[in-house]
C-alpha cells in the first residue's frame, strides 16, 4: 500500500531512517507528483522529495506543495471532536459527539421532515470521499439537500462543456502535449500564481516558438510574456469571444469542413457575430482594435492550438456562456479531437474534475448522471440498494442553500472539506445564515473560519493519512497514497460518513471496512455513465502512470484525447455558442465607479485554512492587498502602503494599497484567502449564472476612499 | 559532479518555490540561501531568482580571516564551518552577488551550498529540481550548450521576447532570412 515507487534508472534523495511515501500533492489540480518523508522512527513527516518520473510534473512543485507536509504533523491540527457549550468548544469524546448529531438530526428531521438536514461538501478530497458525499446525503440521511464548493469553482465550466461538447471533461487533450503546440489562446487564467507547475509546459512550447495570447485584465507573468496581452475589463469575456469569432470567419480561418461535419448551430453562430466588429467588441471590452486583430490573426493562423481559461472567466454571471464562446473558438478551427490542440479549463481544487463528477451535486449522481433521468436513477438506486422511489429529489446549488436556510427550510447543515463563511461571495449573508441553523456539524482538521459556526466539530484528517484516488485537470485518475496513521482521534471523512449513517440506522448500505471497498461500488456506480471509471483499477494506475476516463472496461486503453470521432451530445455534434453580450451583474456607476475583481496568490490556496497555517507561506503573503494601478491611485492621493477602504453595495473593508502598473487602471484587484474582516468576500456579488449556479465574485463595482 | 547549475533569470515567475524548498535540503536547518526579487514591482512582475555562483576563486572563502568556509573538490563553496566560523561577517560584505546570509541568533554565516548532499550524488539540489518554470536547472554540459544555441536560433527566428515577436524588426535590410 504505502510502496516508494520511483522508476528504475531515477535517482533520489533516500535519507538513511526515513521512508518515501509517493503520492501526490494536496492542493491544485496539478496534482504534482512527490514523495512524502516518513522518519521511520518517530512515525512523523518530515520533508518531501520531488518525484521526478511523475511525467506530468517531472519533479516540480510551488511552493504551496513543497510545504503541503507541513500540515499533517502540525499543531494547530484539531484531534479530537468539540462540542460549543455556551459559546466555547470543549473537547468530546466521538460517542457524544455523535450521540448529539443523533439527537439533533432525528429530531430535526422529525419535525420539520427529511428535508431539514443538508450537507455542502467539497472536492479537495478522493474520489472514494466525493462519491460518499451524494450516497451519504440521499441515502445515509434521506435528504435531497446536498451541494457543494464545486458551485464556486468548476460548475461553468461543467456546464458550459456538457452544453457544446456533451461530456465535461476539464481537458480534451493530455497536457504533456501542450509543448506541441503552436498557439495558446488564455483567458482569465493566472497561471503562474494558481497552476504553477503548468509554466514549464506552456515555456516548452515557447522554446519551440509557439505564440501565447493572454487575456486578463491584469499584466500576469504569463500575460507579460505573451505575444498579445488582451486586457479586458472583467466581465466582458463573451464580447472578447464573439470578437475574435467575427475575425476567424471574417477571414475566412474557419476550418469549414470539420465545422461542417462536426458542429450544429454555425450559420447561427455567424449571423450572430456579425455585429462584434473589432470596433464594437474594442469599446464592450476595452481591448485596442489593433490587439484584437492580431490576436485573432496569430490565433487564426496557427496550425494548432489550444484554448484555455480558468476562474476568471468562469466566476461570472455568464460563467457558462464564457465557457461556451470560447470553445466555439476551437471548434471553428477544428481543433478539438487532435493533437496537441483543444481545450481546455483549468480545475482549481486537488479533485475539482472527479469530484464533480460523481453526485455530490445538487442534480447529479455517480458518473455524470442527472436525478432528473428515471433510468439513471434506477441504475444508481440499484447500485446503492434502495428502492428508485426512495432517491431524493434534485435539491439547489451551494449559494441557494443560504436561502433555504434563511427561508426556514434547511434547519441543520453538515459542512465537509470546505470554508465557506471565506469562499462564498457576499459572506455576512452566508455567517448570518449558519447563525440562523439549528445545528451545524462541521468536519475538519483545522479550526476554520466555518468550523466556527459549528455546534460540532469531528476531527477530520489530511490527505496524507488516507488513501484513494484523484482525477488531476487533464481528466487523468491518479492514486494518493496513506503515509501514516490518522493522529489523535480523527477520523477520515468516510468513516465519519459511515458512522453518522449508522446512527440514522443506515449502516447497512455503508459497510465499508476500507478504501478499496469504496472503490470498487464506485466504479460500479460510474459504469455506463459519461464519466466511466469501471476499467480502472489501483493496480493500472500505478503500471500506466494514471488512466484517463472514460474507461468502460479493465481492457480499455483509457481517453487521453477526447472527442476524436464524435461528441457526447445527442446528434453527436458539438454545439456552436450563439451568446448575445450581456453586461455583468453591476457596473460602474456615480456611486461605485470602478470595478472590483478578486483572484489568488501563489502562497496561498483557497480559502487559506491550510496554507495560512505553514510559516513559509505566511511569511511571503500574511495579509490581503489592494492591488492598483498608479494612475487611479494618484486620483485620490494614495501611495504604495496607504489604507484604502473599499465599498460596494454589500460592504466595506481596509486594505493596505500595492502600487503597479500591472493591472488595468480602472481595476482593483484583492486576493479573496483570507476569512472574517480580512475577506474581500464582504465585498463580492452573489449574482448567480442562471445554469451553472455559479456566482459572480469576479465582477463588482467598487467605491475607492482614502482610510 | 556532472552536471551545470544553469540559469535564466527571465523564465522566472515569482512562485519562490526555490526558497520553499531550500529550507528542505538537508542541513539547512528551514533556512534559505537564496533570494528571489522584483526587478521593479512598480512596472511589471518579473522576477529573478539568485544563488550562490560558487566562484572559482570566492571572494567570500578569501575574506575569511579563520579559514571557516571551505570548498569541495568539484569545486563547492560551503557555509561556514560551525566550529571556526567566528561571526565577523566579512564573507557577507566580500560577496559580490551578496549571497551569504547572517544568523544573528547563532552567530554564523550561513549560504547556498548547492545542496551538496544531493549534487555529490548528480541529485538536482532541490531549488532547480522544483521550479517549476525551469528558471533554475541542472543539467548536462550538452543540454546547457544545446539550449544556448537554441536561444540564438530563436531570436533570430522568432524575435526577442518580450516584445510582441516581429522577427523583421530585429533583421537588418541587408540581411536575408528564409523563411515561410
Ligand atoms: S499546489 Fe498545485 S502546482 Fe502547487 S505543488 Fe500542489 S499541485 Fe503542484
Ligand atoms: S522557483 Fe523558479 S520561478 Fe519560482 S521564484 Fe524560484 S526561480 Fe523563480
Ligand atoms: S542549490 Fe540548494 S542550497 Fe543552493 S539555493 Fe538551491 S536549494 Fe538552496
Amino acid at each position: 500500500m504505502t510502496q516508494f515507487l520511483a522508476k528504475e534508472g531515477v535517482k533520489n534523495l533516500h535519507r538513511e531512517g526515513e521512508k518515501l511515501i509517493t503520492t501526490h500533492c494536496c492542493y491544485c489540480g496539478m496534482q504534482c507528483g512527490m514523495h512524502i518523508r516518513l522518519n521511520e522512527k518517530t512515525g512523523k513527516v518530515v520533508g518531501v522529495e520531488p518525484r521526478y518520473d511523475w511525467p506530468v510534473t517531472l519533479g516540480k512543485m510551488c511552493p504551496k506543495g513543497v510545504t503541503a507536509y507541513q500540515t499533517v504533523d502540525h499543531e494547530e491540527r484539531i484531534t479530537t471532536p468539540l462540542i460549543k457549550k455556551n459559546g466555547q468548544f470543549v473537547k468530546a469524546s466521538w460517542d457524544e459527539a455523535l450521540d448529539l448529531i443523533e439527537k439533533n438530526f432525528k429530531e430535526l428531521q422529525s419535525k420539520h421532515g427529511k428535508d431539514a438536514l443538508s450537507v455542502y461538501g467539497g472536492v479537495s478530497m478522493t474520489n472514494e470521499k466525493c462519491y460518499l458525499v451524494g450516497k451519504y446525503a440521499r441515502v445515509g440521511l434521506g435528504t435531497r439537500f446536498v451541494d457543494y464548493n464545486g458551485r464556486f469553482c468548476m460548475s461553468s465550466a461543467a456546464g458550459g462543456f456538457m452544453k457544446t461538447l456533451g461530456t465535461d471533461r476539464g481537458s480534451t487533450l493530455p497536457w504533456t502535449e501542450l509543448e506541441h503546440t503552436d498557439c495558446f489562446f488564455i483567458s482569465g487564467w493566472n497561471a503562474a500564481e494558481c497552476l504553477p507547475t503548468s509554466i514549464q509546459w506552456l515555456w516548452k512550447a515557447r522554446d519551440k516558438g509557439a505564440k501565447m495570447i493572454v487575456a486578463d485584465p491584469r499584466e500576469t507573468q504569463i500575460a507579460r510574456l505573451a505575444d498579445v496581452h488582451l486586457d479586458l475589463k472583467s466581465g466582458t469575456d463573451s464580447a472578447l469571444a464573439n470578437g475574435m469569432l467575427h475575425i476567424i470567419i471574417r477571414d475566412g480561418y474557419v476550418d469549414e469542413e470539420y465545422v461542417n461535419e462536426r458542429c450544429n448551430n454555425y450559420d447561427e453562430l455567424k449571423e450572430l457575430v456579425k455585429t462584434f466588429t473589432p470596433e464594437y467588441t474594442s469599446q464592450l471590452t476595452g481591448v485596442s482594435v489593433e490587439k484584437i486583430e492580431k490576436a485573432a490573426t496569430i490565433y487564426g493562423k496557427s496550425p494548432r492550438s489550444v484554448v484555455m481559461f480558468c476562474r476568471g472567466i468562469e466566476q461570472q454571471r455568464k460563467g457558462v456562456d464564457n465557457v461556451c464562446t470560447y470553445t466555439s473558438m476551437a471548434l471553428l478551427r477544428g481543433q478539438i479531437g487532435k493533437f496537441a490542440s483543444g481545450v481546455s479549463t483549468v480545475t482549481g481544487q486537488g479533485n475539482g474534475q472527479g469530484g464533480r463528477e460523481h453526485g455530490q451535486k445538487a442534480d447529479a449522481l455517480p458518473g455524470y448522471r442527472k436525478i432528473a433521468d428515471p433510468e439513471h436513477v434506477k441504475y444508481v438506486a440499484g447500485v446503492w440498494g434502495i428502492q428508485p422511489e426512495e432517491m431524493p429529489k434534485a435539491g439547489v446549488s451551494a449559494f441557494e442553500m443560504f436561502d433555504e436556510i434563511q427561508n426556514g427550510n434547511i434547519r441543520a447543515m453538515h459542512v465537509m472539506c470546505s470554508n465557506p463563511a471565506v469562499s462564498a461571495p457576499n459572506t455576512e449573508y452566508v455567517w448570518d445564515s449558519f447563525r440562523k441553523l439549528d445545528f451545524m456539524v462541521v468536519s475538519d482538521f483545522f479550526m476554520s473560519e466555518t468550523a466556527e459556526f459549528a455546534d460540532v466539530i469531528l476531527p477530520a484528517t489530511t490527505w496524507a493519512e488516507d488513501e484513494g484516488t484523484t482525477t488531476n485537470l487533464e481528466g487523468r485518475v491518479i492514486r494518493i497514497r496513506k503515509v501514516k496513521d490518522p493522529i489523535g482521534e480523527s477520523k477520515t471523512d468516510w468513516e465519519i460518513m459511515k458512522a453518522i449513517a449508522e446512527r440514522m440506522g443506515k449502516g447497512s448500505f455503508f459497510p465499508y471496512e476500507n478504501v478499496p471497498q469504496i472503490w470498487e461500488e464506485f466504479r460500479l456506480a460510474s459504469k455506463g455513465g459519461k464519466a466511466d471509471y469501471y476499467g480502472i483499477t489501483y493496480d493500472r494506475i500505478d503500471k500506466e502512470d494514471g488512466v484517463f476516463w472514460p474507461c468502460p472496461s479493465e481492457d480499455h486503453p483509457g481517453t487521453p484525447t477526447m472527442f476524436k470521432e464524435k461528441f457526447d451530445t445527442p446528434n453527436g455534434k458539438a454545439n456552436l455558442a450563439t451568446v448575445a453580450w450581456q453586461e455583468p451583474a453591476e457596473v460602474p456607476s456615480a456611486n461605485y465607479p470602478h470595478t472590483l475583481t478578486t483572484g489568488r496568490v501563489v502562497f496561498h490556496y483557497l480559502s487559506g485554512t491550510q496554507t495560512r497555517r505553514v510559516k513559509f507561506l505566511m511569511e511571503q503573503c500574511p495579509l490581503p492587498y489592494a492591488e492598483l494601478h498608479p494612475e487611479l491611485a494618484s486620483q485620490y492621493n494614495l501611495v504604495n502602503g496607504d489604507k484604502i477602504k473599499l465599498t460596494t453595495p454589500r460592504s466595506s473593508m481596509v486594505l493596505d494599497v500595492r502600487l503597479t502598473k500591472a493591472i488595468r487602471n480602472d481595476h482593483v484587484f484583492v486576493p479573496y484567502h483570507w476569512g472574517k474582516e480580512l475577506s474581500v468576500n464582504q465585498l463580492t456579488n452573489p449574482a448567480l449564472d442562471p445554469t451553472s449556479r455559479m456566482p459572480e465574485i469576479k465582477v463588482c463595482a467598487v467605491k475607492i476612499e482614502k482610510a | 559532479m556532472n552536471k551545470i547549475m544553469y540559469l535564466e533569470f527571465e523564465r522566472c515567475i515569482g512562485c519562490r518555490s526555490c526558497q520553499a524548498a531550500c529550507r528542505e535540503c538537508g542541513g539547512h536547518d528551514a533556512k534559505e540561501r537564496n533570494y528571489v526579487e522584483y526587478v521593479d514591482f512598480f512596472e511589471s512582475r518579473q522576477t529573478y531568482p539568485m544563488l550562490c555562483m560558487q566562484c572559482k576563486d570566492p571572494a567570500c572563502a578569501r575574506v575569511c580571516p579563520a579559514n571557516a568556509i571551505q570548498i569541495t573538490e568539484d569545486g563547492v563553496v560551503l557555509s561556514a564551518m560551525e566550529e571556526k566560523c567566528i561571526g565577523c561577517r566579512n564573507c557577507t560584505f566580500g560577496c559580490p552577488f551578496g549571497i551569504p546570509k547572517f544568523d544573528f541568533e547563532e552567530n554564523k554565516m550561513y549560504k547556498c551550498d548547492m545542496c551538496y548532499d544531493r549534487t555529490q550524488h548528480d541529485i538536482a539540489p532541490m531549488c532547480a529540481s522544483v521550479c517549476p518554470s525551469d528558471a533554475i536547472r541542472f543539467i548536462d554540459f550538452d543540454e546547457m550548450q544545446a539550449l544556448r544555441r537554441r536561444r540564438t536560433q530563436m531570436n533570430l527566428i522568432e524575435g526577442k521576447k518580450p516584445t510582441e515577436q516581429d522577427k523583421w524588426q530585429y533583421v537588418p535590410e541587408f540581411f536575408g532570412v528564409y523563411s515561410d
